[in-house]
Protein backbone atom coordinates (compact mmCIF):
# COMPACT_ATOMS: atom_id res chain seq x y z
CA UNK A 1 0.00 0.00 0.00
CA UNK A 2 1.35 3.39 -0.91
CA UNK A 3 1.84 6.00 1.79
CA UNK A 4 -0.25 9.18 1.80
CA UNK A 5 2.86 11.21 0.98
CA UNK A 6 3.60 9.07 -2.10
CA UNK A 7 0.02 9.50 -3.25
CA UNK A 8 -0.03 13.26 -2.71
CA UNK A 9 3.29 13.65 -4.53
CA UNK A 10 1.82 11.91 -7.57
CA UNK A 11 -1.75 13.14 -7.34
CA UNK A 12 -1.43 15.61 -10.22
CA UNK A 13 0.22 12.97 -12.42
CA UNK A 14 -2.61 10.60 -11.50
CA UNK A 15 -5.29 13.15 -12.35
CA UNK A 16 -3.55 13.83 -15.66
CA UNK A 17 -3.39 10.11 -16.48
CA UNK A 18 0.38 10.33 -16.83
CA UNK A 19 1.43 7.37 -14.68
CA UNK A 20 2.02 3.74 -15.67
CA UNK A 21 -1.12 1.57 -15.44
CA UNK A 22 0.08 -0.28 -12.35
CA UNK A 23 0.74 2.94 -10.42
CA UNK A 24 -2.61 4.36 -11.55
CA UNK A 25 -4.31 1.31 -10.03
CA UNK A 26 -2.32 1.55 -6.79
CA UNK A 27 -3.30 5.18 -6.34
CA UNK A 28 -6.93 4.47 -7.17
CA UNK A 29 -6.95 1.75 -4.51
CA UNK A 30 -5.39 4.08 -1.96
CA UNK A 31 -7.87 6.86 -2.70
CA UNK A 32 -10.80 4.46 -2.35
CA UNK A 33 -9.72 3.66 1.19
CA UNK A 34 -8.08 6.82 2.48
CA UNK A 35 -10.22 9.45 4.19
CA UNK A 36 -7.30 11.90 4.21
CA UNK A 37 -6.29 11.77 0.56
CA UNK A 38 -9.70 11.39 -1.07
CA UNK A 39 -10.96 14.91 -0.20
CA UNK A 40 -7.81 16.39 -1.70
CA UNK A 41 -8.35 14.30 -4.83
CA UNK A 42 -11.89 15.72 -5.08
CA UNK A 43 -10.64 19.25 -4.49
CA UNK A 44 -7.99 19.02 -7.24
CA UNK A 45 -10.40 17.23 -9.58
CA UNK A 46 -12.95 20.05 -9.29
CA UNK A 47 -10.21 22.64 -9.82
CA UNK A 48 -9.08 20.88 -13.03
CA UNK A 49 -12.69 20.57 -14.18
CA UNK A 50 -13.12 24.33 -13.76
CA UNK A 51 -10.01 24.92 -15.89
CA UNK A 52 -11.21 22.48 -18.53
CA UNK A 53 -14.48 24.44 -18.84
CA UNK A 54 -12.56 27.58 -19.86
CA UNK A 55 -12.48 26.86 -23.62
CA UNK A 56 -16.29 26.88 -23.61
CA UNK A 57 -16.25 30.50 -22.46
CA UNK A 58 -13.41 31.60 -24.74
CA UNK A 59 -14.17 34.06 -27.56
CA UNK A 60 -14.82 32.37 -30.89
CA UNK A 61 -12.60 33.38 -33.80
CA UNK A 62 -14.21 36.20 -35.78
CA UNK A 63 -16.07 35.08 -38.89
CA UNK A 64 -13.80 37.12 -41.19
CA UNK A 65 -10.72 35.39 -39.78
CA UNK A 66 -12.25 31.95 -40.30
CA UNK A 67 -13.20 32.82 -43.87
CA UNK A 68 -9.72 34.22 -44.56
CA UNK A 69 -8.14 31.01 -43.26
CA UNK A 70 -10.52 28.86 -45.27
CA UNK A 71 -9.48 30.71 -48.41
CA UNK A 72 -5.81 30.39 -47.50
CA UNK A 73 -6.08 26.66 -46.88
CA UNK A 74 -8.05 26.07 -50.07
CA UNK A 75 -5.36 27.68 -52.21
CA UNK A 76 -2.42 26.55 -50.06
CA UNK B 1 -14.44 -11.14 -45.34
CA UNK B 2 -11.28 -9.33 -44.28
CA UNK B 3 -10.94 -6.73 -41.57
CA UNK B 4 -12.46 -3.33 -42.17
CA UNK B 5 -10.00 -0.96 -43.77
CA UNK B 6 -8.86 1.98 -41.65
CA UNK B 7 -11.29 4.89 -41.87
CA UNK B 8 -10.10 7.51 -44.31
CA UNK B 9 -7.76 9.88 -42.61
CA UNK B 10 -8.70 13.55 -42.59
CA UNK B 11 -6.78 15.46 -45.18
CA UNK B 12 -4.18 17.97 -44.12
CA UNK B 13 -6.54 20.79 -45.12
CA UNK B 14 -9.41 19.30 -43.10
CA UNK B 15 -7.18 19.01 -40.05
CA UNK B 16 -6.06 22.63 -40.41
CA UNK B 17 -9.63 23.86 -40.66
CA UNK B 18 -10.82 21.77 -37.74
CA UNK B 19 -8.15 23.33 -35.52
CA UNK B 20 -8.99 26.99 -36.13
CA UNK B 21 -10.91 27.48 -32.90
CA UNK B 22 -8.29 25.77 -30.75
CA UNK B 23 -5.42 27.69 -32.35
CA UNK B 24 -7.35 30.95 -31.94
CA UNK B 25 -7.95 30.21 -28.23
CA UNK B 26 -4.28 29.41 -27.81
CA UNK B 27 -3.26 32.63 -29.57
CA UNK B 28 -5.60 34.69 -27.37
CA UNK B 29 -3.96 33.19 -24.29
CA UNK B 30 -0.49 33.88 -25.64
CA UNK B 31 -1.05 37.45 -26.76
CA UNK B 32 -3.79 38.50 -24.31
CA UNK B 33 -4.94 40.74 -27.15
CA UNK B 34 -7.71 39.74 -29.60
CA UNK B 35 -6.30 41.76 -32.52
CA UNK B 36 -2.78 40.41 -32.10
CA UNK B 37 -4.26 36.95 -31.70
CA UNK B 38 -5.92 37.18 -35.12
CA UNK B 39 -2.64 38.20 -36.75
CA UNK B 40 -0.86 35.39 -34.95
CA UNK B 41 -3.40 32.79 -36.09
CA UNK B 42 -3.07 33.93 -39.68
CA UNK B 43 0.72 33.81 -39.47
CA UNK B 44 0.49 30.33 -37.93
CA UNK B 45 -1.58 29.08 -40.86
CA UNK B 46 0.69 30.70 -43.42
CA UNK B 47 3.71 29.02 -41.84
CA UNK B 48 1.87 25.70 -41.59
CA UNK B 49 1.01 25.79 -45.27
CA UNK B 50 4.55 26.79 -46.21
CA UNK B 51 5.97 23.88 -44.18
CA UNK B 52 3.29 21.28 -44.83
CA UNK B 53 6.00 18.78 -45.78
CA UNK B 54 7.10 18.78 -42.13
CA UNK B 55 3.73 17.57 -40.90
CA UNK B 56 3.40 13.84 -40.47
CA UNK B 57 -0.14 12.69 -41.29
CA UNK B 58 -1.81 10.90 -38.43
CA UNK B 59 0.11 12.79 -35.75
CA UNK B 60 -1.36 15.46 -33.48
CA UNK B 61 -2.09 18.32 -35.89
CA UNK B 62 -3.27 20.66 -33.15
CA UNK B 63 -0.01 20.20 -31.22
CA UNK B 64 1.95 20.87 -34.43
CA UNK B 65 -0.03 24.10 -34.97
CA UNK B 66 0.42 25.11 -31.32
CA UNK B 67 4.19 24.71 -31.79
CA UNK B 68 4.19 26.92 -34.87
CA UNK B 69 1.94 29.44 -33.14
CA UNK B 70 4.13 29.73 -30.08
CA UNK B 71 7.33 29.96 -32.09
CA UNK B 72 5.78 32.76 -34.15
CA UNK B 73 4.64 34.48 -30.98
CA UNK B 74 8.06 34.25 -29.34
CA UNK B 75 9.76 35.49 -32.48
CA UNK B 76 7.49 38.54 -32.50
CA UNK B 77 7.52 39.25 -28.79
CA UNK B 78 10.63 40.22 -26.96
CA UNK B 79 10.92 37.05 -25.00
CA UNK B 80 12.18 37.72 -21.55
CA UNK B 81 15.47 36.05 -20.73
CA UNK B 82 14.54 36.23 -17.11
CA UNK B 83 12.66 33.05 -16.53
CA UNK B 84 11.14 32.40 -13.16
CA UNK B 85 12.93 29.54 -11.51
CA UNK B 86 10.93 26.35 -11.72
CA UNK B 87 10.77 24.42 -8.51
CA UNK B 88 10.85 20.73 -7.90
CA UNK B 89 7.59 19.10 -9.03
CA UNK B 90 7.26 16.95 -5.92
CA UNK B 91 7.61 20.00 -3.71
CA UNK B 92 4.94 21.75 -5.74
CA UNK B 93 2.64 18.76 -5.27
CA UNK B 94 3.19 18.96 -1.53
CA UNK B 95 2.59 22.71 -1.60
CA UNK B 96 -0.75 22.00 -3.26
CA UNK B 97 -1.52 19.72 -0.33
CA UNK B 98 -0.76 22.70 1.91
CA UNK B 99 -3.35 24.78 0.08
CA UNK B 100 -5.87 22.01 0.49
CA UNK B 101 -5.07 21.68 4.19
CA UNK B 102 -5.87 25.39 4.57
CA UNK B 103 -9.32 24.69 3.11
CA UNK B 104 -10.13 21.95 5.59
CA UNK B 105 -12.52 24.10 7.60
CA UNK B 106 -14.32 25.81 4.74
CA UNK B 107 -14.39 23.80 1.51
CA UNK B 108 -12.33 20.61 1.61
CA UNK B 109 -13.96 19.17 -1.51
CA UNK B 110 -13.48 22.22 -3.73
CA UNK B 111 -17.16 23.04 -4.29
CA UNK B 112 -16.12 26.65 -4.82
CA UNK B 113 -14.58 25.72 -8.17
CA UNK B 114 -18.06 24.90 -9.44
CA UNK B 115 -19.30 28.45 -8.79
CA UNK B 116 -20.04 30.28 -12.06
CA UNK B 117 -18.66 33.49 -10.51
CA UNK B 118 -15.18 31.99 -10.81
CA UNK B 119 -15.20 31.56 -14.62
CA UNK B 120 -14.04 35.11 -15.33
CA UNK B 121 -11.65 35.01 -12.41
CA UNK B 122 -9.96 31.94 -13.90
CA UNK B 123 -9.42 33.79 -17.18
CA UNK B 124 -7.95 36.79 -15.35
CA UNK B 125 -5.76 34.60 -13.15
CA UNK B 126 -4.46 32.77 -16.24
CA UNK B 127 -3.58 36.06 -17.91
CA UNK B 128 -1.51 37.06 -14.90
CA UNK B 129 0.73 34.00 -15.12
CA UNK B 130 4.15 34.42 -16.77
CA UNK B 131 4.09 33.15 -20.37
CA UNK B 132 5.87 29.83 -19.77
CA UNK B 133 3.46 28.91 -17.00
CA UNK B 134 0.38 30.16 -18.82
CA UNK B 135 1.24 28.24 -21.98
CA UNK B 136 1.82 25.05 -20.01
CA UNK B 137 -1.57 25.24 -18.27
CA UNK B 138 -3.36 26.16 -21.47
CA UNK B 139 -1.84 23.23 -23.36
CA UNK B 140 -2.39 20.57 -20.70
CA UNK B 141 -5.46 21.71 -18.76
CA UNK B 142 -7.45 23.61 -21.38
CA UNK B 143 -6.40 21.95 -24.62
CA UNK B 144 -5.95 18.43 -23.25
CA UNK B 145 -2.42 17.84 -24.50
CA UNK B 146 -0.22 15.27 -22.73
CA UNK B 147 2.94 16.28 -20.86
CA UNK B 148 4.99 14.89 -23.78
CA UNK B 149 3.01 16.86 -26.37
CA UNK B 150 3.28 20.07 -24.34
CA UNK B 151 7.03 19.46 -24.00
CA UNK B 152 7.36 19.15 -27.77
CA UNK B 153 5.33 22.33 -28.35
CA UNK B 154 7.55 24.31 -25.98
CA UNK B 155 10.83 22.56 -26.81
CA UNK B 156 11.58 21.67 -23.18
CA UNK B 157 11.98 18.39 -21.27
CA UNK B 158 8.87 16.68 -19.88
CA UNK B 159 10.16 17.32 -16.35
CA UNK B 160 10.10 21.05 -17.02
CA UNK B 161 6.49 20.83 -18.20
CA UNK B 162 5.57 18.96 -15.05
CA UNK B 163 7.27 21.49 -12.75
CA UNK B 164 5.81 24.48 -14.56
CA UNK B 165 2.37 22.92 -14.62
CA UNK B 166 2.28 22.15 -10.92
CA UNK B 167 3.67 25.56 -10.02
CA UNK B 168 1.14 27.27 -12.29
CA UNK B 169 -1.74 25.31 -10.80
CA UNK B 170 -0.65 26.31 -7.32
CA UNK B 171 -0.44 29.98 -8.32
CA UNK B 172 -3.90 29.77 -9.90
CA UNK B 173 -5.40 28.11 -6.84
CA UNK B 174 -3.95 30.72 -4.51
CA UNK B 175 -5.28 33.51 -6.70
CA UNK B 176 -8.74 31.96 -7.13
CA UNK B 177 -9.21 31.07 -3.49
CA UNK B 178 -8.22 34.58 -2.42
CA UNK B 179 -10.72 35.96 -4.93
CA UNK B 180 -13.45 33.61 -3.69
CA UNK B 181 -12.71 34.72 -0.16
CA UNK B 182 -13.04 38.39 -1.16
CA UNK B 183 -16.41 37.61 -2.75
CA UNK B 184 -17.53 35.95 0.45
CA UNK B 185 -17.79 32.56 -1.23
CA UNK B 186 -15.36 31.10 1.28
CA UNK B 187 -14.58 31.61 4.91
CA UNK B 188 -11.11 33.13 5.37
CA UNK B 189 -8.49 30.43 4.95
CA UNK B 190 -5.94 29.32 7.40
CA UNK B 191 -2.35 30.14 6.52
CA UNK B 192 -1.65 28.33 3.26
CA UNK B 193 2.11 28.01 3.72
Amino acid sequence: MLSCREVIEQLWDYLDGELPAERMEQIAEHLAECGRCYPQYQFEFKFLEALARQPQTAPRPPRELVERLQRLVSVG
Amino acid sequence: MGPNPDPPRATFEQELLAAIEAVHRFAVHLTRDPTRAEDLVQETYLRALAHRDQYQPGTNCRAWLFTICRNAFLKGARHSDREIATGDASLEALAAAGIHAGMAGSDPQGAVFERPELADAIRVALEKLPEEFRTTVVLVDLEDQSYAEAARVMGVPVGTVRSRLFRARRMLQEDLLAYAEDLGLLAPQEDMN
